[in-house]
């Protein structure tokens, strides 16, 4: 994949809305036929990019190229990057037919050329039979496959969606994003996705760009974001951080060790370009954290003592907080641990041991 | 910012060359006539305006009246508004219905009728009671336009009372307020920017009105009349521009207020969702007096019309009931005024519905330079009495190149023109209603400004460009104030006609006269209902 040209290019972009700086020097470079998704809080600025993509909003600043293309100058509706919209946006006035036809018949395509593109798409998207109804007559999940549909047919070579599952109930949200992940496969087109859903960018994105307070934080596969987010931000808004803020201690080739209220936490990874006596922020993710009700038979490093706090169940696992002291001064820190496949130990309660894995813990910069 | 906009037009030159054209025209149209009033007297005329004991007398004469009327019409208003959203009054409904007639009247018609009923040789007060009472005057003038301009403050508080969700006053009962106390800390605040809002507008139009005090005011003059009767009676055009223009200020000053300052402090919101709370019986000291009031003012109304169609079938008002048709041949022979009236009326509607949608599609959806005055001007003619606006296009479309003196253009325009702040606020209105989604999807499709506009605006728009005609052309039908100094033998419209036959004591067929047009109106109506259904909604002042 990333060997593939670049298709879309942001260099430089600022776009301000009066006083508020929506999106800050943002530059990206999304390859062709990729799935790419903006993920970020409301308000951090990836609804603005995507929308300056389609051409709704006037960069202040920054360049925007398809291809080779500059599209700055170049109006909305002369862009050829279908938009699928928050709301849908369907025609309220227009058959299911009609809104599909719409896009083509604008340019210019008629009569069975036309019948043919339409009534494809819509069995594609298993819509067939709905043709005649009033998008006011259909389900929210068909309204939805409809806005594809009205986007698809154009054939064009860039898709935009902003949030277009946000208004499907939890169940249909899951099916909808793997069928959206499989045409997008088939045909080939090159997707911009917005969502602030991390969950769903991480499960259909093959690059996300973390965006906060208008400015792309981490651009990187799923797999890099999850795993080795370089700031707090990614480390929080991705899944859920154990964040542990200390002094480097002791740096080697392989490992280094963080100093944290007196104790020693080894991490098993190069600390390059770390130095003794800075200071550091280094994440754990709940389910690389092991807990149990004894002390572990081999102590190693890493071990702490802990009292669980609180506990949910949500099915597949568990989630205990626990909170850790690290210090007769300092305040407790607490600890989120996530236990898979709770059935045969059950729930844990009072004190408890962790064991944070020294290979599973991450170096943060840019604190 | 400026500049990438103009850019952007550059590409669209269709939609440049629109904008450009509906900047000429309402610069042509209505600023251009505005100033030609504003500059034609000289500093000498307006600094002498204080030396006119005529001018002065005119000046306090509408203060007091709008004042009077202000008040009266609001509480009237007031009181309806609340009867038909917050009570169990019997009735309310067909009070309701009763209490927007005036809406669909000539102006003129309410003062006229009080004369055939309450005047020297009133129905009522001299054939019935005997009394030799005289309308004619201030206090006549009052009546009128209490009647006249009570429905508009209605309107418009209703729409505020029924936005205070009833939930609210249930939450207050809850916390033991109840009665006078409820009213008066919870539903009279959160009215009170409504109630504003209402009497500013009463102001505008009390202000501006010409047909009420031209026909039951007798000397008590006021400015748009002293201005008529310094043109009609002296030829004195400088002396009319001096009143029209000193007449400007309130009406501008009523309006910027009307605006931007209440039109920005509702405290309601319009949330879309129907509340289905009943309401509490109302006790019935409040009950029994409210339902007493809107007797009474329903009353007033009908004999309206009661006055009207006597006076159009009776041989010899004051002295003569007897039934006759004679009125009617009158009629007859000024059926060239009436036909102009509708003629005129209907193509100055479509025009005008068409040119005030696109306006309010242009300014709510697209970015050009100048867009905050595109939204000044169209709105600009709602401040302007008609009285002004006559006036300037009597003065600015006289001479060559735009020589329209006497002919139907310059009529057609003036009300093409005068009606466009009708239809743009309706459509702005419903602009903010659809999603602006659904524009930018047919532009993400291929469309471009104006084909968008046409396939997917203009069709959600509809009911809309429907309300806006019927308002339009009621409001051009029955214009006076507008037309009265722009018509000559060969472009006469029937509200002119109706006003010379009442002054020359041809009261039967004004009376007569008056009705045709009612009935034409109210056919305009009963078709656009007809063809458009229920969902037209009408005033939305």
């Amino acid at each position: 994949m990333s060997d593939a040209p670049v298709h879309i290019a942001i260099r430089h972009l600022t776009k301000r809305f009066g006083a508020v700086t929506a999106v800050r020097d943002v530059s990206l470079q999304i390859a062709r036929g990729s799935f790419t998704t903006l993920l970020g809080p409301s308000g951090c600025g990836k609804t603005t990019i995507l929308r300056t993509l389609a051409g709704f909003y006037e960069a202040d600043a920054g360049d925007i190229f398809f291809d080779e293309r500059r599209m700055n100058d170049v109006p909305s509706h002369h862009r050829h990057a279908a938009m699928v919209f928050q709301d849908y946006a369907l025609f309220p006035h227009m058959t299911v037919f009609e809104n599909v036809a719409y896009g083509l018949k604008v340019g210019g395509v008629r009569g069975d050329a036309l019948r043919q593109r339409v009534g494809r798409v819509l069995a594609d998207l298993g819509l067939a039979g709905l043709g005649d109804r009033m998008p006011g007559m259909i389900s929210g999940g068909q309204q939805q496959r409809v806005a594809l549909a009205r986007a698809l047919v154009m054939e064009p070579e860039i898709l935009l969606l902003d949030e277009p599952l946000s208004n499907l109930d939890a169940k249909l949200r899951v099916t909808v994003r793997a069928e959206l992940r499989q045409i997008q496969r088939r045909v080939g087109i090159t997707t911009v996705y917005v969502t602030h859903d991390q969950e769903e960018a991480l499960a259909i994105s093959d690059r996300i760009a973390v965006m906060h307070q208008g400015e792309v934080v981490q651009y990187g596969t799923p797999w890099e974001i999850y795993y080795t987010p370089q700031r707090v931000f990614v480390a929080d808004f991705v899944g859920t951080a154990n964040l542990l803020r200390g002094r480097i201690h002791e740096v080697e080739a392989q490992r280094f060790t963080l100093e944290l209220a007196g104790r020693k936490i080894r991490v098993e990874s190069p600390g390059k370009g770390l130095r003794p006596g800075e200071e550091a922020v280094l994440n754990i993710r709940p389910e690389a954290i092991e807990i149990g009700s004894i002390p572990p038979a081999d102590p190693g490093p890493n071990v702490l003592e802990g009292v669980i706090r609180t506990h949910t169940f949500v099915g597949q696992w568990v989630r205990y907080w626990v909170d850790v002291s690290l210090g007769p001064e300092a305040a407790p820190h607490e600890f989120v641990v996530d236990v898979p496949d709770p059935r045969e130990r059950g729930i844990l309660e009072g004190r408890v041991f962790l064991r944070l894995d020294p290979r599973k813990i991450h170096h943060l910069q840019g604190a | 910012m400026r500049v990438r906009q103009m850019k952007r037009l550059l590409r669209e030159p269709l939609l440049l060359a629109t904008i450009i054209g509906i900047f000429v025209a309402l610069g042509l149209f209505v600023i251009y006539p505005v100033l030609r009033v504003l500059l034609y007297p000289g500093l000498r005329d307006f600094l002498s305006f204080p030396a006119n004991d005529r001018y002065v007398t005119a000046t306090l004469h509408t203060f007091v009246i709008v004042i009077l009327s202000t008040a009266s019409a609001t509480t009237v208003g007031f009181l309806f508004a609340y009867t038909f959203t917050r009570t169990t009054v019997p009735w309310k409904g067909l009070f309701r219905s009763i209490a927007i007639l005036p809406l669909f009247s000539p102006p003129f018609m309410i003062a006229f009728s009080y004369i055939l009923m309450f005047g020297r040789n009133g129905l009522v007060t001299y054939t019935l009671l005997g009394a030799r009472y005289n309308i004619i005057g201030w206090h006549g003038l009052w009546l009128s336009q209490t009647i006249a301009f009570f429905p508009i403050a209605a309107l418009v508080m209703e729409g505020v009372l029924q936005s205070i969700a009833p939930s609210l006053e249930y939450a207050a009962r809850n916390l033991g307020a109840s009665g006078w106390r409820l009213f008066r800390t919870v539903v009279f605040p959160l009215a009170r920017p409504g109630v504003a809002g209402a009497a500013l507008l009463v102001a505008i139009y009390v202000l501006a009105d010409f047909g009420n005090p031209v026909m039951i005011a007798g000397h008590y003059t006021v400015l748009p009349t002293e201005a008529w009767a310094r043109i009609s009676g002296w030829g004195d055009v400088t002396g009319a521009a001096v009143l029209s223009s000193v007449l400007l200020i309130p009406a501008f000053g009523l309006f910027l207020a009307q605006r931007y300052w209440v039109g920005r402090r509702q405290y309601t919101t319009i949330t879309g969702k129907v509340v289905l709370l009943s309401l509490p019986p109302t006790p019935w000291y409040v009950r029994w007096p409210l339902f007493a009031f809107c007797a009474l003012v329903s009353f007033l109304i009908l004999s309206v019309f009661v006055g009207l169609l006597a006076g159009a079938f009776s041989r010899g008002w004051g002295f003569d009931y007897t039934p006759t048709l004679k009125h009617w041949q009158d009629v007859l022979a000024n059926g060239r005024a009436l036909i102009h009236s509708v003629v005129f009326a209907a193509v100055a509607a479509t025009v005008s519905s068409l040119l005030a949608i696109l306006s309010s599609y242009l300014v709510s959806r697209k970015a050009f330079p100048g867009r905050g005055l595109l939204d000044f001007v169209a709105i600009l003619p709602a401040a302007l009495p008609g009285v002004v606006f006559g006036i300037g296009y009597s003065l600015a479309f006289n001479a060559p190149p735009l020589d329209l003196y006497g002919t139907a253009t310059i009529i057609i325009l003036s009300m093409i023109f005068w009606n466009v702040p009708m239809g743009y606020q309706t459509g702005i209105g419903r602009l903010k209603q659809i999603a602006p989604s659904l524009g930018e999807a047919a532009s993400n499709l291929g469309a471009g400004s104006l084909k968008t506009f046409w396939d997917v605006e203009l069709p959600l728009l509809k009911s809309s460009l429907v309300s806006a005609f019927v308002v339009s052309f009621i409001r051009a039908v029955t214009t006076l104030s507008v037309i009265v100094f722009l018509v000559t033998n060969r472009n006469v419209v029937a509200t002119f006609t109706i006003l010379n036959l009442a002054n020359d004591g041809y009261r039967g067929a004004a009376a007569a006269l008056t009705t045709a047009l009612l009935i034409l109106t109210c056919i305009v109506l009963a078709v656009s209902r007809l063809l458009f259904g229920r969902n037209v909604e009408l005033f939305r002042i």
